[in-house]
């Protein structure tokens, strides 16, 4: 397992449900180990198993696109 | 103004406007925008294209059918510009529409800030920005810094005082003879609009035809019609120079030729505003013609992005810079891969008649694919064509004869920069003659003449019986 900490720019979170809800999108993704969402700085941390899912694929999980409010840039 | 923002926009025009809205709403207003540049915010079609040129060309209009009036028993009005008057009131409502659609607009947006000054890229994610002490950051940028008028290098233009579509609404009085150099969109609006207003106007242009990106038999009857009224045309023609007393030397196929003007209007095109901004910093790859992006508005650097007439692209048009900038905001946050499908975009002359196109003309369908299918049809054959005694104009639709889709639709008519929207509709949507003839159109309209050029792919127009469909 190639262990990896993407940082991640959330665009759209105006409460804390929409913090629980992008929480809830990232761990669900196969290969996300942790991740911890702030409300306050629009951003979160992401442990991600590198082997299973490249930073990139984050910005595009279902959470941060289609009719989804929430859009994410990868940015560390 | 911070120092560092999500999004930094480099211009202040249609394309950067609608870049940062849409990121704007993509990102709930949470992306934090810059919108660099100088000068009026708006860019060239509020302050110095559209919004002034089609304000002249309405008041010209009005004047010479006073004039001219069309019908019998309608007797001519002698009327008389008064033009510090008019380019007053033209001024002004060019005030009115740069503060209603862009002023008040961008303060309603509390992320977006206005920064002033001119860009410079320092690497690939910096720039510095002339007046300020500080230099900004930003993770995504977008260029859209729009066109500048272009003058060639004419021995004694410099001092003779020329005319640009930049500086020309400040006229106060109608030139009694202008010299239009240039015999494109801006030259021949202009042109037509001027003469109208009671100048002597004599176009020169380089090329055998006016509108080279036209069909041809759709400019030559637009040029036909534009001398009808007066102006005259001198066509393949260079200018050698210009002498004291703005007299001007030309060069023509048949020989040299001299022109005493009071006035002269370089209408020579324009080029992307891509000097100063150090592109090589950024890796940002371009040329003269402008930034080289991807279908997706992404340049060589993929987190640059470019909109608007500063890319190297065939049309520079307003509608199409609002659309890139949007369609650059979409990709920086969407991933969507989205793009332009050129060949659905319209352009339009707005000279009387209008000249409008939008996809392929019949040499550029015939050329890429080996052949085609076109019809013609004169104006004369539309009832209110002759409603509106107007009967100088064509309509052409190309149709791809592999599958009966069309492919290109141009008119030259009353109207034809409201009506060529069928044709953009067809293009877009991949639709067929049948399509066309299967839809209803109101009678009398000029726009019925895109259904009877589309009616004559199937049979003899003159066989048929008004409104027959």
């Amino acid at each position: 397992m190639t262990e990896k900490t993407v940082k991640m720019k959330v665009f759209g979170m105006t409460c804390d449900d929409c913090a629980l809800t992008v929480t809830r999108g990232l761990k669900g993704k196969d290969g996300v180990l942790d991740a911890k969402v702030s409300l306050a700085d629009k951003s979160a941390v992401v442990r991600i198993d590198e082997g299973k899912v490249k930073p990139f694929e984050l910005e595009a999980l279902p959470v941060f696109s289609g009719k989804s409010q929430y859009r994410a840039q990868v940015r560390e | 103004m911070k120092r560092e923002y999500d999004l930094v926009i480099i211009g202040r025009g249609a394309a950067a406007f609608s870049a940062a809205i849409k990121a704007s709403e993509i990102t709930s207003g949470q992306a934090s925008i810059a919108m660099v540049g100088f000068g009026h915010l708006g860019g060239t079609c509020v302050n110095v294209g559209c919004v002034p040129s089609k304000y002249l060309i309405e008041a010209s209009k009005m004047l010479f059918d006073q004039r001219n009036p069309r019908y019998p028993g309608i007797a001519p009005v002698a009327a008389e510009p008064n033009l510090k008057d008019l380019m007053g009131s033209l001024r002004d409502a060019v005030e009115g529409e740069r503060e209603a659609k862009y002023e008040d607009v961008i303060r309603q947006y509390d992320n977006i800030d206005i920064v002033e000054g001119k860009a410079t890229f320092k690497d690939g994610n910096e720039i510095s920005v002339s007046g300020n002490a500080h230099n900004i950051r930003g993770y995504n940028f977008i260029i859209a810094t729009g066109s500048s008028t272009t003058v060639p290098d004419i021995e004694g233009l410099g001092e003779a005082a020329y005319l640009t579509s930049d500086n020309i609404w400040d006229l106060d009085d109608v030139p009694g003879r202008l010299a239009v150099v240039g015999g494109g969109a801006i030259g021949l609006e202009l042109g037509q609009a001027f003469s109208r207003l009671g100048s002597e106007v004599h176009v020169v242009e380089a090329l055998p035809s006016i509108l080279p990106q036209a069909e041809p038999e759709i400019s030559t009857r637009l040029m036909e019609s534009l001398a009808k009224e007066g102006i005259e045309f001198i066509m393949k023609a260079r200018v050698l120079r210009v002498s004291t007393g703005k007299v001007i030397d030309i060069v023509t196929a048949e020989g040299r030729k001299e022109l005493k003007v009071d006035a002269i209007l370089m209408a020579t095109g324009r080029a992307p505003n891509v000097s100063g901004l150090n592109l090589e910093a950024a890796g940002v790859k371009y040329s003269r013609k402008g930034i080289w992006v991807d279908s997706n508005m992404r340049t060589s650097n993929p987190r640059i992005y470019a909109a608007g007439d500063v890319v190297d692209q065939r049309l520079m048009l307003e509608t199409l810079a609002a659309r890139e900038g949007v369609i650059a905001a979409t990709n920086i946050y969407e991933h969507a891969n989205q793009s332009v499908n050129m060949m659905a975009v319209p352009w339009a002359v707005f000279t009387e008649p209008q000249l409008a196109s939008v996809g392929f003309t019949e040499k550029e369908f015939t050329n890429a694919n080996g052949g085609c299918s076109c019809r013609s049809l004169d104006l004369k054959s539309v009832p209110k064509a002759r409603i509106l005694r107007e009967e100088d104009g064509l309509f052409k639709i190309v149709v791809d004869p592999r599958n009966d889709r069309i492919v290109g639709v141009h008119a030259l008519s009353p109207y034809a920069a409201e009506l060529i929207m069928e044709g953009v509709c067809a293009i877009q949507h991949g639709l067929t003659i049948n399509d066309v003839l299967m839809s209803s159109h109101v009678f009398p309209t000029v726009s019925e003449g895109i259904k009877l050029t589309a009616q004559s792919f199937i049979r003899d127009i003159s066989k048929m019986s008004c409104c027959m469909e």
